[in-house]
């Protein structure tokens, strides 16, 4: 059967169903609720039947015939096949979250910002165009204004007015990158831009590299541009927690690393990573020790993690920048389910902080089971995947030979013990504080069940993803063959 | 020259309208000045002296005559995108204000920066 799949659908599908969402809601809100699912299936199954193919030749779309460097391609090498993978998987598990959480507010507006947000991190990964890349950062980003200010109970509105305010700012420094950038070489596809950058004068470089930096470090947590996240991470609905760590900043870091290896040449950019990754990773886990809350504590760790990948990947070397993925991959899996957990936490309980959890794990013993796994698994306790994550950047730091890289990785994992550990004991080793509980859905412990197993799969067979991820780091490494194919007809 | 100053102190004004001022609404003004500023900056990088509008209008025209059409399509894109923002922003604000009855930003910090 010759199926006729092709990279577009992964922005066309998402941004159509967005629309039609308002218009089904008309009809019936069962098919508000389904249509999403039924999206990101499909999105699932097109993910991994181009998968292989990715991976052997990469597929080039080229949108409306205009062939590069004047049209915008759309590449779908092994690196943007292993992020869409992840970015459809994960949106999948959170729609089937997301399927009896929400309640009050009106389903179609959610589902229909969910679809935008969707369809603009995939966007994001798969764009060969540097303005098109801002302009998906741009769709992502309002849709993730909008839910985050989506609970009127919450503060999110204010939370939400923060992120806007910086994410603004971001995306002005993004724009003026573009513009002095297209000044200076006269096109906008990443592959022509590329081959073209050798003419800019240094000092130019080096302005919109700092440009692109700022711009998109805000969106990817870097130090110290992330004081929308914890805000953000704790006022949105429980869903869309997950739903920026497993996806927001997955795609904000692929824009960054596109932008930082394609664009530039690495041996610059790369020590300014890794201590800026080390302060991120530092300044994250101290202040994830400190939090009452419990999703501010998880936004604190997401960002502490987002700064490991940030160290892998500015260890510049192969096997770096496979941890990097490798971890990329296993911290979406495992915070979306901390998140998902966390959040049934806080629902039944009726409380954010830590204190008021206490002996929820005896009362709810699947939501609690699964936060512990989770827990142990972020902190890097084999056999679950987070621990692979953490051997395969030791090693490569190793390689490196950053020893004091390997110190500081072991050392943030204490701290990381000492604060999910410390939430672990509260919710069994304490008693029960009476309040009234409801029965978890059955959706929604799928879900988590299903990262569960997934984390722990890829804890007992880490091969399966290394293998993966070889080839997709190589990609990002391999300047001249992306430039190769993304310039395809030249 | 004259484009590329105007520009450039649209941008400072509306980053200092952004970081100084107090009241919602006009650090939002503030916003929306950085990205006009933007946007004509752009424009004034496409434009080139004498030339016309990149449009086919008449027979005589070639591509020679006229100025750098991609930072205009690219310009269009992105005011639309500013005004999306603007408007999420303008929405947010009603809802803060309802929340607080107030637009000074001092007095509804409630979440830690």
């Amino acid at each position: 059967m010759e199926l006729n799949f092709s990279p577009v659908h992964f922005i066309a599908v998402p941004l159509f169903a967005a629309f039609l969402l308002p218009l089904l809601g008309r009809v019936s809100q069962k098919l508000v609720t389904l249509v999403p699912g039924v999206v990101l299936l499909y999105l699932s199954v097109v993910a991994i039947t181009l998968f292989p193919q990715a991976y052997d030749t990469p597929i080039v779309e080229i949108i409306a015939g205009w062939r590069p460097p004047f049209g915008i391609t759309l590449v779908f090498g092994p690196l943007a096949a292993f992020l869409v993978t992840m970015i459809t998987l994960i949106g999948f598990v959170v729609w089937l979250y997301s399927y009896r959480f929400i309640i009050r507010e009106p389903l179609e507006k959610y589902y229909m910002l969910f679809m935008l947000l969707i369809a603009g991190s995939t966007g994001i990964i798969l764009t060969g165009d540097i303005f098109n890349l801002f302009v998906f950062l741009e769709i992502t980003a309002i849709a993730a204004y909008s839910l985050t200010a989506f609970l009127r109970d919450h503060n999110g509105a204010e939370a939400a007015f923060k992120y806007l305010l910086i994410g603004s700012f971001a995306s002005a420094f993004v724009l003026l990158a573009i513009v002095i950038l297209y000044a200076n070489v006269g096109t906008l596809n990443m592959a022509d831009i590329a081959l073209r950058m050798g003419d800019v004068p240094d000092k130019i470089k080096l302005t919109i590299m700092i440009l692109f930096i700022v711009g998109l470090g805000i969106e990817a947590e870097l130090f110290p541009l992330n004081g929308w996240a914890p805000d953000a991470y704790s006022q949105a609905p429980s869903p869309i927690g997950a739903v920026f760590a497993g996806i927001v900043v997955k795609a904000a870091v692929y824009a960054l690393m596109r932008v930082l290896f394609t664009l530039f040449d690495l041996p610059t950019s790369s020590h300014f990573l890794v201590v800026m990754g080390t302060i991120t990773l530092l300044v994250a886990e101290m202040s994830a020790m400190r939090q009452q809350q419990i999703k501010r504590m998880l936004a604190f760790s997401s960002i502490g993690q987002m700064g490991l990948v940030l160290v892998a990947f500015g260890l510049g070397t192969k096997e770096g920048i496979a941890a990097a993925l490798f971890l990329m991959f296993s911290h979406a899996v495992i915070k979306t389910m901390l998140f998902f957990s966390a959040g049934y936490l806080v629902f039944f309980s009726g409380h954010k902080n830590i204190s008021d959890l206490e002996g929820m794990g005896r009362e709810k013993p699947w939501t609690g089971f699964f936060f512990s796994l989770g827990a142990l698994a972020i902190i890097g306790l084999p056999p679950f995947s987070g621990f692979w994550a953490k051997f395969y950047l030791l090693v490569s730091a190793a390689n490196a030979s950053h020893i004091f890289l390997i110190a500081l990785i072991l050392f943030s994992a204490i701290i990381e013990a000492v604060y999910y550990l410390r939430v672990v004991g509260r919710l069994y080793f304490k008693k029960f504080n009476d309040i009234e509980i409801r029965k978890t859905p059955f959706t929604g412990l799928l879900a988590m069940g299903i990262l569960a197993i997934v984390t722990l799969v890829i804890g007992v067979y880490p091969d399966f993803i290394h293998e993966l991820v070889l080839p997709a780091a190589n990609e990002l490494l391999d300047k001249a063959a992306y430039l190769q194919y993304a310039m395809i007809g030249q | 020259m004259i484009y590329y100053i105007t520009s450039i102190a649209l941008i400072l004004i509306g980053m200092y309208a952004v970081l100084v001022k107090k009241n919602l609404i006009k650090m939002i003004i503030g916003l929306s000045l950085v990205d006009g500023g933007l946007h004509l900056l752009f424009i004034a990088i496409g434009y080139v002296d004498n030339k016309t509008a990149p449009i086919f209008s008449k027979e005589s025209l070639t591509a020679a005559d006229m100025v750098d059409p991609i930072p205009q399509a690219l310009v269009l894109t992105a005011i639309v995108i500013g005004l999306a923002v603007t408007a999420v922003a303008l929405a947010i604000i009603i809802r803060l204000y309802d929340h607080h009855k107030t637009l000074n930003v001092n007095k509804i910090r409630e979440l830690k920066w």
